[in-house]
């Protein structure tokens, strides 16, 4: 299977400091394959998702190492090619959909600006996809949520509007860092099924969570994450039944104690 | 909505009872007799049984509340009473006063948005450079500064030592220019310090974020999602603004000698011009609450939340 995001010794620290936040990072997201990342709370997960769209902000984050996104280095980019390549061959959901949307602009501007972004579509034409894209995410009256301002939505139907957004121009991968932790065992259940669904038609997902019965439930491999850096990584059936360290031992097994009869369920 | 809008007409309306009591009470504490101010105006030497005459003609020898009571019932009907010093009706005068006072109020409110907006953007997109730091000394300086020297300094700067401008002049553009100035300055200057802390608290904002991972252009990010979202607060802040312009329009007025409902009031006030006090008091309290009311409504009409799904009230 074809490589299709590849990191290789990805460093973050704050300018002025060595210590670094980030360590020596490599992995692969493969093409019609679901990473799970998991970690402590700030072992460094979403600095790390942060850096592969370039959201840090050079003048507090020195970034090193290399992203490629099917051989292009997306961190030696210029600004526009990289903005031409984020949003459209990477995209993101977000981990908080009720903040994440513009309160003053509705879901269909939402939708084709950032279709306008990316191609030359017509402003209809973008009206259209965003419409039909709604539409696989088993929305029901599309034409009344493009017209919503996003507080008359649910937490569950702006998710689900995120992640029509994320398809939309056919990414080859998703990153979605906590994407379910804000919403309720239901609409948590619809994500995950989404999920998926990303990986059968062949995009790669990059799945950031705390949240091991997310990882039992779509992740083909797993990394995990301390203080920074990978200290395991195998496929899910080696992370669950044979871990290495641990850490690995202590995370699964907090898991197993405090939810113990949702993991049953899985 | 209707009765939002409903219940803020009503405490308006207490409001301007509340104001025009006032300013009736505290021009009846004042030591000097309107009654004895106009006669000595009229006449070379009053007898005290003339000053009486007067004083029953204005209906001065009435009780306080039954003075205020009558002007209020002749202020309903659009009558003000006849001004002391002018002899004219109150209302026309101030019909007559109200455009040029609106003339520098308008043109001062240009000025505040045409200097406001992109420095307010440059500063928070430059944050903490040696711009931002001038802008915000130069700011600090900007809102501590009198008004009334501010336009002293103005004149003497550019109408006497640089004499672009005529010390004295009404009726051109050019005339306009520093006293519009005067006023705008200080509202600029604490407009910018809003406007900045505004655009910068949302440039972190989870949809700005949003935005950027969507790979949304830097330009529109900073109008279609940072500035729109920066604006309704600043909105409300400008319209509360004109009703401090219009209140505040006396001491400017005053120095740079504009014939408008200011320095017609200070006038007022030197005169013992009772009614056209009152008059005066009654249109900037008017005025002012009128634009507190508008900040309000504006606000909610842009604010997405206020309307209900069809995008009505
Ligand atoms: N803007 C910043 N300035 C300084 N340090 C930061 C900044 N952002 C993150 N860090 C540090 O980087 C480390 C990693 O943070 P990160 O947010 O990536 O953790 P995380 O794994 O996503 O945690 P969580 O599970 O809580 O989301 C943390 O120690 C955090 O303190
Ligand atoms: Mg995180």
């Amino acid at each position: 299977m074809k490589n299709s995001l590849e990191i290789k010794d990805l460093n973050i620290s704050l300018v002025g400091n060595k210590n670094p936040l980030v360590q020596n990072l490599s992995f692969d997201v493969r093409k019609g394959k679901i990473l799970g990342i998991v970690g402590e709370s700030g072992s460094g997960k979403t600095l790390t998702c942060k850096a592969i769209i370039k959201l840090l902000n050079e003048k507090v984050f020195k970034v090193s190492g290399s992203i490629k996104l099917d051989g292009n280095n997306i961190l030696t980019m210029s600004e526009k090619q990289s903005r031409a390549v984020i949003g459209k061959d990477i995209s993101m959901i977000m981990q908080n959909p009720m903040t994440a949307f513009n309160p003053m602009m509705k879901i269909g501007q939402h939708i084709v600006e950032t279709i306008k972004a990316h191609t030359e579509l017509t402003k209809k034409q973008a009206y259209a996809l965003g419409s039909s894209a709604l539409e696989e995410m088993n929305l029901q009256r599309v034409a009344e949520i493009m017209n919503s301002y996003p507080h008359t939505l649910s937490g569950g139907m702006l998710q689900r509007v995120m992640i029509a957004i994320a398809l939309m121009l056919e990414p080859s991968i998703i990153i979605a860092d906590e994407a379910t932790t804000a919403l309720d065992v239901k609409n948590q259940a619809i994500i995950l099924e989404q999920f998926q669904r990303m990986r059968d038609i062949g995009i790669g997902l990059l799945v950031v969570t705390h949240d091991f019965g997310v990882i039992a439930q779509v992740a083909d491999d797993v990394l995990v994450m301390k203080a920074g850096e990978i200290i395991e990584q195998g496929s899910v059936y080696q992370i669950f039944y044979n871990p290495k360290t641990e850490y690995t031992k202590e995370l699964l097994q907090s898991r197993f104690l405090v939810d113990e009869e949702q993991l049953c369920l899985v | 909505m209707l009765g939002y809008i409903r219940n803020r007409l009503f405490s308006l309306i207490i409001v301007l009872i509340g104001v025009t009591m006032l300013s009736f009470i505290f021009s009846n504490i004042s030591s000097v007799d309107p009654a004895e101010a106009l006669a000595r105006r009229s006449m070379l030497s009053p007898t005290p049984k003339q000053i009486e005459e007067i004083r029953k003609e204005m209906g001065l020898n009435l009780p306080i509340y039954q003075q205020y009571l009558n002007w209020l019932w002749g202020a309903l009907r659009g009558e003000l009473g006849i001004s002391l010093l002018t002899r004219n009706p109150v209302a026309a005068d101030l019909a007559e006063k109200l455009p040029a006072t609106f003339l520098i109020v308008g043109l001062a409110s240009l000025w505040i948005i045409i200097i406001t907006v992109p420095l307010s953007i440059l500063s928070a997109l430059k944050k903490g450079s040696f711009f931002d730091h001038t802008l915000r000394m130069i700011t600090i300086f900007g809102i501590s500064i009198p008004n009334f020297w501010l336009g002293f300094i103005l004149l003497v700067a550019f109408a006497i030592m640089l004499p672009f401008f005529k010390v004295v002049d009404y009726g051109n553009f050019k005339s306009l220019i520093l006293p519009s100035f005067t006023i705008a300055i200080p509202m600029a200057a604490s407009s910018i310090r809003l406007l900045r802390a505004t655009i910068l608290a949302n440039m972190n904002k989870d949809f700005v974020i949003y935005a950027k991972a969507r790979g949304i252009s830097n330009s529109r990010i900073i109008w279609q999602h940072i500035l729109k979202n920066s604006l309704p607060p600043m909105i409300t802040v400008f319209c509360q603004y004109l009703g401090y312009m219009i209140a505040g329009s006396a001491i400017v007025e005053t120095v740079f000698s504009w014939p408008g409902i200011g320095s017609h009031l200070v006038n007022a006030i030197i005169g013992r011009d009772l009614p056209t006090i009152n008059g005066c008091v009654l249109v900037i309290a008017v005025l002012f609450v009128f634009f507190n009311l508008l900040a309000d409504l504006v606000n909610s009409m842009i604010n997405p939340k206020m309307l209900n799904e069809k995008g009505e009230f």
